[in-house]
């Protein structure tokens, strides 16, 4: 059935379009996005939504972002602008990766998004509703795991939940529900310097989505990860956002990690940050690693250093994704020139034949 | 002799108690020191003069005057001697004496008693108050005229201990009464004559050239209860070590006490003598001269009692010692480990 | 300083449980320290022996003459500690919260530390009375200090990431503060508490220096000023010393339980 979609990637990405604008108009959970690997797990109740407002001729979206402005005093006395008239907004269920050279407020953007950080300018909304302090509809997924170290996973998961005031048996079981969302199941009672930096950060999206978000916002979620347990952790993110009804914005330092996670790339200028592109990605759902070596990702990313160039520097090392030939090729005349399959590229054994 | 009480205990270090290890050790290192100490001090050079340490009490006070007289005058060093003087707490002194690192100084009768029971060999040479320091005051006003009357009565008292702990039990005792029969307060670091004056007690013990001095000079009538007609306690004297009086410095003490004796005299025939010297010495003491010679002149007449003036001054009744040696002993809680005798606390043979 | 590595792999939390090192210490402790009375040839009034001292530690227990006096002492230690260290607690939060708070007060906290307890101890004696009261105070104030220092310290440099985790899953001010921050300063609130309870038991001597009936500190008074009983004065000392021995092994086994392995 899975191949059977990547044989025929055009086709498939029309139906997920097409599904997923027929469920912005609808109420949820109908828009619910078809997981055809595996039978969905459902993890959300569909009754904690907030009721979306009409919003007359501007379509619903799940993360609307409006003329947002924010700096930041300094020791000299001239506030440094950290963004300014940054616009863009995130359908329900899709993934949006924010690229961008260091330093442009990549980081900052999110907290505005969720609500850690005021906005001097503009306003965020989601589902039609603006976020005026930490929402409980965003769950937030650090650089580093920020876990607890005096609580074992399952507290450390169960930690939203408690400061909701839910009852310890409930506390209880959704965490180790979710524990085995993210694989863990077993490592419950473990500290989490005795968990590995992988698995830390799969304990910290497992604890992102104790209160059932709507939205995740991921701040370079993977930059502390080694290189083979970055793939593994992207397909990992994309088959625990199958199973959850959510939509994610995920901040990147990397490209390939950006084009093998996103619907869009959204690319942010240097300083003041802007968004100068809004790079949408063809490639088929669900997504391999196998996918990476296609010339659509060689396009896509040409098309998104294009509009990187003259940042001041270069994105995350590609070797962690495999990228590096694609890359290569991206950068010189012809894109498909030294297209290969690395063999230890599919972790999860998905591949099948292909 | 109204600092007896000041607390230093060296031994005690100020740390926290898991690093007793280190305190000990310490402690150790300075026995080793003293005893090397002790080795070299015992070789006097004939015809030099022979150096003494000389152990006062904890504060410098009016109430060594005769010390500061003999030394101001000469007489020690008319004597041949080279007079250092040491400012020690009484407990520390009786042991320094007694490992003869200190070779003489002024020690409470009372707690040569118990120290010897505990075989630090040290020896009373010269009596020095003749009359037992230790009292219970009280204001006049209090109604109380004897020991019989402070039953039921609030006393101020430093603690359980020492000289004037002996002293109220021998008091209570020759009116059939314990301290139990009395409502006690303890005052820390002699804050009686306060507690008098202010009426927070209804009498207190002290010394009697101390606290009732002061607070007759305040404009108070004061009664003041002595023991020496009860029990003749032992007062403050000379003091030296067992090692110290058999050794090559013997002669040097003897001049040393006699010295010390003369400026006695001399100063209780004219106070102002001796509140010349101590002002030399403890020159702050000028800055309260009313009291300071109030104080000074209840000491010259403590020096003296029936028995000094039968005997001469500096002389040691071992009859009142025996006395005094039978009352601890029978005490409750008796500060007197092993039996002693007077043979064993008292020397005569630096006496003139 | 070996056991505050709460993070010590296994093999070295087994070897600080082996009583051999423990055994060793004491026995070469005491051999040396009887070897230097045999050396020396000191009296037991000078230097009592660790058999005199043990024989009189042992009688002096039996005999009733140190358990009143240390029950009294330990009553003030757990008393003055807990007050000390619970209004320690309270007031280093506040200074860590609070740079206005910390510029305030820091000059008199560290003027009430400098300034020798010894010195303060009779005066708080004259204006609290001689009982149980004052030792209680003597020994929270110089709790205090080291407790309150720990806190601020411990709470000021409580990861910013994790209080900014917290705020992202909506921890209320309150929540914050039980939730994460102190949990995150315990490694250090409770360092500050092991040098605060060997404090405490200084501060119940001194209080007891100042007058009173009872304690340890009285029991040190007589031995050595009133009756010249150097062994039992070293009795006295061995039990002030494990009774601070076993506080702070106390406080360490809390700390363990509470803290326990972190990354």
């Amino acid at each position: 059935m899975g191949e059977g979609r990547a044989a025929r990637p055009g086709r498939a990405r029309a139906e997920r379009r097409l599904t997923r604008r027929r469920g912005a108009r609808r109420p949820w959970p109908a828009c619910r996005r078809p997981t055809p690997d595996r039978a969905p797990v459902r993890l959300h109740a569909p009754a904690r939504r907030p009721a979306r407002p009409e919003t007359g001729d501007r379509p619903l979206a799940s993360i609307d972002v409006a003329d947002l402005a924010r700096s930041f005093p300094t020791a000299t006395g001239t506030p440094l602008v950290a963004l300014d008239g940054v616009a863009f907004r995130v359908p329900e269920r899709q993934v949006v990766a924010i690229v961008g050279p260091n330093g442009c407020g990549k980081s900052t953007l999110l907290r505005l998004v969720g609500g850690l950080l005021p906005v001097d300018r503009g306003t965020v909304s989601l589902d039609g509703t603006p976020v005026v302090g930490p929402d409980p509809r965003v769950g937030f997924v650090f650089q580093e795991s920020r876990l607890m170290p005096w609580r074992d996973a399952v507290a450390n998961v169960a930690f939203p939940l408690e400061l909701a005031g839910r009852s310890a048996s409930e506390r209880l079981a959704r965490a180790r529900e979710l524990l085995a969302l993210v694989g863990l199941a077993e490592f419950a009672g473990a500290r989490p310097h005795q968990l590995s930096g992988g698995m830390r950060q799969r304990v910290a999206i497992a604890r992102a989505l104790a209160l059932e978000p709507s939205v995740l916002l991921l701040d370079e979620p993977f930059s502390a990860l080694d290189a083979l347990t970055r793939e593994r952790f992207g397909v990992e993110l994309l088959r625990i956002w199958q199973e959850t009804a959510t939509t994610i914005l995920i901040v990147t330092h990397s490209v390939s990690e950006a084009i093998f996670l996103a619907d869009r790339v959204l690319v942010l200028s240097p300083r003041p940050g802007q968004v100068v592109a809004d790079i949408p990605v063809n490639l088929p759902r669900p997504r391999r690693l196998s996918m990476l070596d296609t010339a659509v990702v060689s396009v896509t990313a040409a098309a998104i250093r294009a509009n990187l160039a003259g940042a001041a520097d270069e994105p995350a090392p590609e070797e962690a994704w495999g990228l590096q030939p694609a890359l290569a090729a991206s950068r010189g005349r012809d894109p498909l020139e030294g297209v290969g399959v690395p063999a230890w590229f599919d972790p999860f054994g998905r591949e099948g034949g292909a | 002799m109204s600092i007896r009480k000041e607390v230093t205990l060296s031994l005690v270090s100020r740390r926290p108690a898991g690093l007793f290890a280190a305190g000990l050790v310490a402690v150790l290192v300075a026995g080793l020191v003293a005893a090397c100490g002790s080795g070299s001090t015992a070789s006097p050079t004939v015809g030099a003069p022979t150096p003494l340490r000389v152990g006062l009490g904890y504060i410098p006070s009016v109430q060594f005057a005769q010390f500061y007289l003999a030394d101001q005058a000469g007489y020690y060093r008319e004597a041949g001697l080279e007079v250092t003087f040491e400012n020690k707490s009484d407990p520390d002194l009786v042991t320094l004496v007694g490992q003869g690192v200190v070779d003489i100084g002024i020690a409470d009768g009372t707690s040569l008693i118990p120290a010897v029971s505990q075989g630090i060999p040290v020896r009373y040479v010269a009596t020095i108050y003749a009359d037992f320091p230790s009292i219970v005051f009280a204001k006049a006003s209090s109604g109380i005229t004897g020991p019989a009357d402070l039953k039921g009565r609030k006393l101020g008292i430093p603690g359980k201990y020492g000289s004037s702990w002996i002293m109220l039990q021998a008091l209570l005792a020759s009116v059939g009464l314990t301290p139990a029969d009395l409502e006690l307060v303890e005052f820390p670091k002699y804050g009686q004559d306060v507690a008098v004056r202010e009426g927070v007690v209804d009498a207190a013990t002290g010394f009697v050239n101390n606290e009732p001095v002061q607070l007759e000079l305040s404009g108070e009538k004061v009664v003041v209860l002595t023991v020496d007609a009860i029990t003749p306690l032992p007062g403050p004297g000379l003091i030296t070590g067992e090692a110290t009086l058999a050794g090559p410095k013997k002669a040097a003490l003897k001049a040393f006490v006699a010295a010390t004796l003369r400026a006695m005299k001399e100063i209780a025939a004219d106070p102002l003598k001796g509140w010349d010297a101590a002002v030399a010495v403890v020159p702050e003491l000028a800055s309260d001269r009313e009291t300071q010679l109030a104080v000074l002149n209840a000491t010259v007449d403590a020096w003296q009692s029936s028995y000094t003036d039968a005997n001469g001054w500096g002389a040691v009744d071992e009859g009142a010692w025996t006395e005094s040696i039978d009352f601890m002993s029978g005490l409750p809680d008796s500060p007197v480990a092993k039996p002693v005798t007077v043979d064993q606390l008292v020397s005569k043979e630096l006496l003139p | 300083m070996s056991l505050t590595q709460a993070q010590a792999p296994k093999a070295a939390r087994a070897r600080r449980l082996d009583p051999a090192p423990v055994l060793l210490g004491a026995v070469i402790f005491v051999v040396a320290w009887q070897a230097l009375v045999w050396i020396g040839g000191y009296e037991p009034w000078l230097l009592p022996g660790p058999l005199v001292v043990g024989q009189r530690f042992v009688d002096a227990w039996l005999d009733g003459t140190i358990a009143p006096h240390a029950t009294a002492t330990l009553l003030e230690i757990v008393l003055g500690f807990t007050v000390g260290a619970g209004l320690a607690l309270l007031v280093g939060m506040l200074l860590a919260r609070s740079h206005f708070a910390e510029r305030l007060l820091s000059p008199y906290l560290v003027a009430a530390q400098a300034t020798p307890i010894l010195a303060i101890a009779p005066l708080i004696a004259l204006w609290f009375g001689t009982g149980l009261l004052s030792k209680v105070l003597i020994c929270a104030l110089i709790v205090f200090f080291p407790v309150a220092i720990a806190t601020m310290v411990g709470i000021r440099s409580v990861d910013k990431r994790l209080v900014e985790m917290a705020r992202a899953f909506r921890a209320t001010r309150s929540q914050l503060v039980r939730q994460v921050e102190i949990p995150a300063a315990l490694p250090a609130i409770l360092g500050g508490m092991r040098v605060g309870v060997t404090l405490a038991v200084i501060g119940a001597i001194i209080g007891e220096w100042a007058g009173g009936e009872r304690g340890l500190g009285v029991l040190i008074n007589l031995a050595r000023g009133s009756l010249f009983d150097t062994p039992l004065l070293f009795a006295t000392l061995a039990t002030i010393a494990l009774i601070g021995i076993v506080l702070y092994l106390v406080v360490v086994a809390v700390e363990r339980r509470m803290v326990g392995a972190r990354g």
